[in-house]
């Protein structure tokens, strides 16, 4: 795209006829009016008399938030602000103002730069007429080949003006307007009774817009999200896809590996009686058996012919080589029964448990088994058995962030059509902002 | 984000290969012995399953 040099163009002055005040035309030529931001009266840009063609009552000046006359660079191009104009809606009782900055170019025509709660976007006419297939009042229009949906309708005034303008532009004057977004871009449709005009618009960050004109401090802080405000989540959304489902098949993978290399090896498969009162069954010793390989869990299953009853044991794996013993107590219980609310149980008669990390060795497991009523048990120990459960740990918790991004990227979303015609579900009518949806 | 969901996984990744292979485990196997008597002797007292779908309406 072309640069164009940054002479300044021809600038022709005048006199304000309402107030005597100068004036200054920045496009001459191309300017219809201009506009007296003192005393608001609007005079004939093209006449060589400058007569006033219109005047209001300008309570109160508002300064500009980029002064006429500033020029920048935007997108390519350097613009020179020749006009400024405030405009309103009242939906719901509730005044919106937004402030459009005119800028010029002498080769590259006018653009529209507006802002609205620190948000900014450019504008231009559009280079054709959107097709809207189920008529004006469709939820979405089509332009050059991107879909548009409906963000709001109002009924806009100006309220302020100043400047110069290729077109009639008075305090007062009203206009149907209607808002398209496909973020960053905005389709804008604005309707008189002499004319209905499109502009395509494409969302500017308030930083970019201080530096383009090199203003001093920092541009309005921006409230809520905008219209056209580009979701910086957008797209990280399909990696945050690509990485969960690569992250959860590694989780997968790393099991089916473990899965398949671990020994699963049955060392003990014991039974017993136990008779309270017998001292032999109190205490029963295994016949020794060997674990190999590295220091990885032993599966303790305890199975019982226990009915309406109880049985607690205490066992001890004791390490024939070192004597290392390790301790640890199980308890089963299983009841069962039927009242008014039908069929019940409580517990089951057998149990189930993992010793962790037992290194290789010679062994024996001592059982000593307590209970109120005579039982038969049998105790298996296998070597090395994979858990599923690590694996649905791991899912859940490869899970958390992307649906934490997802979250945000919603609330994103929802925060920008809160202020919509059609705002999303569980949207509250107030637009207040909060700093991290700026982000 | 991404960068340190990428950090987050693979440390998730690496604990979940870790623990398979050493077997490691963070819950103590031991169970207490300490159940009240009054459930032992009145079974059903405490019902934690039922063997119908009937939702828990209260302990008995």
């Amino acid at each position: 795209m072309a640069v164009n040099p940054p002479t300044p163009p021809a600038v022709a002055t005048l006199t304000c006829a309402g107030c005597g005040a100068p004036l200054s035309i920045r496009a001459p030529g191309r300017s219809v009016v201009v506009a007296c931001g003192g005393c608001g009266a609007v005079l004939d840009a093209q006449s060589a008399d400058h007569q006033v063609i219109a005047r209001y009552e300008a309570r109160q000046t508002v300064a500009p938030r980029i002064p006429l006359g500033t020029r920048g660079t935007l997108q390519g191009q350097t613009w020179e602000v020749i006009g400024y104009l405030a405009r309103r809606s009242k939906v719901s009782g509730v005044t919106y103002t937004w402030f459009e900055h005119l800028l010029h170019n002498p080769t590259g025509g006018f653009r529209w730069l507006v802002e609205y709660a620190g948000h900014w976007t450019l504008s231009q006419t559009a280079s054709a007429v959107p097709s809207a297939p189920g008529g004006l009042a469709a939820l979405e229009v089509e332009y050059r080949g991107e879909r548009y949906r409906h963000f709001q309708s109002a009924k806009a005034e100006v309220s302020y003006v100043v400047g110069e303008f290729p077109s009639q532009v008075r305090v007062g004057e009203q206009a149907d307007v209607a808002d398209y977004v496909d973020p960053p871009r905005i389709l804008s449709r604005e309707t008189s009774p002499e004319a209905s005009t499109w502009s395509i618009g494409e969302y500017v960050d308030g930083d970019t817009v201080w530096k383009a004109f090199r203003l001093p401090g920092a541009p309005p802080e921006r409230t809520g999200v905008g219209a056209a405000q580009p979701s910086p989540y957008r797209g990280h959304s399909r990696t945050m896809r690509l990485l969960l489902a690569a992250f959860v098949g590694a989780a997968v993978l790393i099991q089916l590996v473990f899965s398949v290399l671990a020994q699963q090896r049955l060392v003990l498969d014991a039974a017993w009686q136990y008779h309270p009162g017998v001292p032999t069954t109190a205490s029963v010793e295994s016949e020794p058996f060997t674990l190999t390989g590295r220091p990885s869990n032993l599966m303790v299953e305890i199975s019982t012919t226990l009915s309406q009853n109880w049985v607690y044991f205490t066992l001890t794996l004791v390490n024939e080589e070192t004597g290392a013993a390790r301790t640890f107590g199980r308890e089963v219980q299983y009841y069962f029964g039927r009242d008014g609310d039908g069929a019940w149980t409580e517990g089951v008669p057998w149990d189930r448990a993992y010793l962790p990390s037992v290194p290789a060795g010679r062994y024996v497991l001592l059982v000593e088994p307590e209970s109120p009523r005579p039982v038969n048990y049998r105790v298996r120990l296998t070597r090395d058995v994979p858990r599923t459960l690590w694996l649905w740990l791991a899912v859940g918790l490869l899970v958390v962030p992307p649906l934490f991004f997802w979250w945000r990227q919603w609330r994103f979303e929802q925060r920008r059509w809160e202020e919509s015609d059609h705002p999303m579900a569980g949207s509250s009518t107030s637009s207040g902002a909060s700093a991290d949806d700026d982000d | 984000m991404t960068r340190a969901y990428t950090v987050f996984a693979g440390l998730v990744l690496a604990t979940l290969a870790w623990i398979h292979f050493t077997g490691w485990s963070p819950s103590n196997v031991t169970e207490d012995k300490g159940v009240p008597k009054s459930v032992r002797d009145n079974p059903g007292s405490y019902r934690s399953s039922y063997g119908g779908a009937r939702p828990y309406t209260g302990a008995k």
